[in-house]
């Protein structure tokens, strides 16, 4: 390299500099449009540090590459791409070190390759490497300085090295940037496809209809479904099933046996000879090692026959009315991994009893590292027997969505019931003492129509709206909130009971706080929970199973 | 006599034969208990006897007997005559539950009450 007097060179003054500095950092921090930017930059840059041309190159293609992303000069470089240890700028990068080559024509790394390619005459380079925090992103070149000698200084390399600083936290932020665009913009599709998916499931039946189902997925589509719809004749067809694997294909696979289903499942009502048609279907044109597990059927409520075929799912479970399970084991393969297979079928009486038809992600689910399995699946629906379907259901995928419990796959569960209805309500009513009135309205109702006298109605309403009135005032203490309640008759019990729910949202209270106070002490407010115990059989407070809030269950028998 | 519509506990106050008869209609709940209070308050702070009417509260709840209470305090302090008249079943149950019954002299009418004093 030639060594040069700086003191003869008519280079920017130390103001200018200063100035391009503050200004480039000044653009390169609040702008987002990365190309815009270091267009106007790469100009500013070329124009103050008296260069012939500038160009930036940043690393592609798992950084085997240099593309240049934006130039000022003669030339047109922007797309050119260059191996990435192509010539000084490549050196530069490798070496992340500023460069400053006085005569090229002296340099042995300087390659002619460019110059042949544009008619441009390169003499002197200064590149400086573009890093964030260790991690190289590619460099900014100058080229010729405008001077009679054509060559850079020390000055300039200082600027230089210090522009390119700035730009390359801008380049490294705007890329962040754009990647979290386009996480944005997948995260919507998958979104969308949630929705699609939603609405491929049954809308929620009316609590007296015989068929429920509940389905809870863990990403945003899921690989579970199921389907119910009744025929002409009375009878409801139904499945539930879960496709291998998670995520985008498993829910495409999922919308097309589902509709295969649905379509089919209205002519063939035999549902072993049904799934043996979906199979084939299936199979013709499914993605080699993509099958889907599935439990058809239909289900008469006049005579409470179910006709059962399983390809390849987890046994259903029923659960008599004496209240002792039984598996419904099926032993046939999953649908699409061989055609023209049989599907045998099973029939079943439902009488008072419960057919539960699940996916794994219910026994699989975990506490502790213990798996819920058949005999936990057993015991939480036991802990919830005495509810009516539907508020079963949603108990039960309170508990298996309570804190510390691990879901590892979509959770969907099908419940088929035909018992005789009984009275239930299930209300939510904003916290404030304007709505106990509509509470107290609807709580008598439900008690009437489940056969209480209007004596013990008046009972009922009185202590459920002294417990709403607590909440009110001792739980949300007088912020917003909402209150739940839930009536339900345990019809199982003899005699039978009134089950009554109230739930909050509100901070979990010490239950050793919540006393009725002595009968002397009638301090407004004081008498509450005194009423209650005396209008009650049975009063628990308990936290709820998803941890949060506060739950009061009282009992009591029906008319005794 | 005073007539207010807008109060979830709707109110009229009569003044007869020495006593304000304060007649509440409706449900005497945490939401309308606020506003009978202050009734009942109101006519003993004007140093009159004062019974009050029950017969057209269909529902009372806690906060409602702990105001009938607050009245009932307040006249013995301030050496009032404080009853209860014509109350319905639904209030009889309630004064009941809280073994309130034999606290507050209860008469069937005004006029009872009047004989048996």
């Amino acid at each position: 390299m030639k060594q040069t007097d700086e003191n003869d060179q008519p280079t920017a003054t130390l103001d200018q500099h200063l100035a391009l500095l503050a200004r480039m950092t000044q653009e390169f921090t609040t702008s987002l449009d990365i190309e815009e930017t270091l267009n106007n930059a790469i100009k500013q840059m070329m124009d103050t540090m008296h260069a012939e041309a500038a160009s930036i190159f940043l690393l592609e293609n798992n950084d085997t590459e240099l593309v240049c992303r934006t130039c000022a000069g003669p030339i047109q470089l922007t797309g050119l791409r260059l191996p990435a240890d192509h010539g000084i700028i490549g050196n530069t990068v490798k070496q992340n070190t500023v460069q400053m080559v006085l005569d090229v024509s002296t340099d042995p790394d300087f390659t002619a390759q460019v110059d042949e390619q544009t008619g441009f005459t390169t003499r002197s380079i200064l590149c400086a490497p573009l890093t964030v925090k260790g991690k190289k992103l590619g460099a900014i070149e100058l080229i010729n300085k405008k001077t009679d000698n054509g060559l850079f200084v020390a000055d300039d390399q200082h600027i230089l090295t210090a522009l390119a600083a700035s730009a390359a936290l801008a380049i490294n932020n705007a890329e962040m940037a754009s990647a979290l665009i386009e996480q944005e913009r997948i995260q919507h599709e998958l979104e969308l496809a949630r929705e699609i998916q939603a609405n491929l499931l049954p809308s929620a039946s009316a609590d007296d209809f015989p068929v429920h189902g509940y389905n809870l997925p863990m990403r945003e589509v899921s690989g579970d479904f199921y389907d119910y719809f009744t025929l002409p004749d009375g009878r409801i067809v139904f499945n539930l099933a879960d496709v291998s694997g998670k995520g985008m294909n498993a829910s495409l696979l999922m919308a097309k046996t589902s509709s295969l289903f649905h379509c089919l499942g209205k002519t063939q009502t035999s549902p072993g000879k049904l799934l043996q048609r979906v199979n084939n279907e299936v199979h013709e044109n499914s993605t080699r090692g993509m099958f889907v597990t599935m439990v058809g059927g239909i289900f008469d409520p006049k005579t409470n026959e179910i006709i059962l075929a399983n390809a390849g799912h987890q046994p259903p479970m029923l659960q008599y009315a004496d209240g002792h399970f039984e598996e419904i084991l099926g032993q046939s393969p999953p649908l699409g991994i061989m055609p023209d297979i049989e599907f045998p079928e099973t029939r079943l009486n439902l009488a008072n009893g419960t057919l539960y038809i699940y996916t794994d992600g219910v026994t699989e689910s975990q506490q502790d590292g213990k798996m819920l399995g058949e005999a936990g699946f057993q015991v939480m629906i036991n802990a919830h027997r005495d509810k009516p379907v539907t508020m079963r259901i949603k108990a039960m995928f309170e508990n298996l969505q309570r804190e510390g419990r691990e879901l590892h796959d979509d959770v969907t569960v099908l419940v088929i019931e035909n018992k005789p209805q009984t009275p239930s309500l299930s209300l939510s009513i904003p916290a404030k003492a304007n709505y106990l009135k509509q509470l107290r309205d609807s709580a008598r109702d439900v008690a009437l129509s489940a056969g209480s006298s209007k004596e013990q109605a008046d009972s009922i309403v009185l202590a459920i709206s002294e417990a709403a009135s607590n909440i009110i005032q001792h739980a949300y203490k007088g912020d917003e909130g909402e209150i739940e309640l839930n009536i339900h008759v345990a019809s199982e019990l003899e005699p039978a009971q009134l089950v009554i729910n109230l739930r909050d949202y509100a901070e979990t209270i010490d239950i050793n706080e919540i006393r009725s106070r002595a009968l002397d002490d009638v301090r407004p407010g004081g008498l509450g929970v005194h009423f209650m115990k005396q209008l009650m059989d049975n009063l628990v407070y308990t936290v709820p199973e998803d941890g949060r809030g506060n739950r009061l269950e009282m009992r009591i028998t029906i008319n005794e | 006599m005073n007539k207010n519509s807008e109060s979830p506990v709707k109110f009229e106050i009569d003044d007869e034969q020495g006593y304000l008869v304060i007649r509440f209609e409706g449900e005497i709940d945490l939401y309308g208990t606020p506003h009978a209070r202050e009734v009942i308050l109101n006519c003993l702070k004007s140093e009159r006897n004062t019974v009050i009417d029950l017969s057209a509260v269909n529902y009372i709840d806690s906060s409602g007997v702990a105001s009938l209470v607050e009245g009932f305090q307040q006249a013995k302090n301030q050496q009032l005559e404080f009853g209860l008249i014509n109350i319905s079943d639904a209030v009889q149950n309630v004064l009941e539950l809280a073994h309130l019954d034999k606290v507050f002299t209860i008469h069937a009418s005004l006029d009872e009450r009047i004989q048996a004093s």
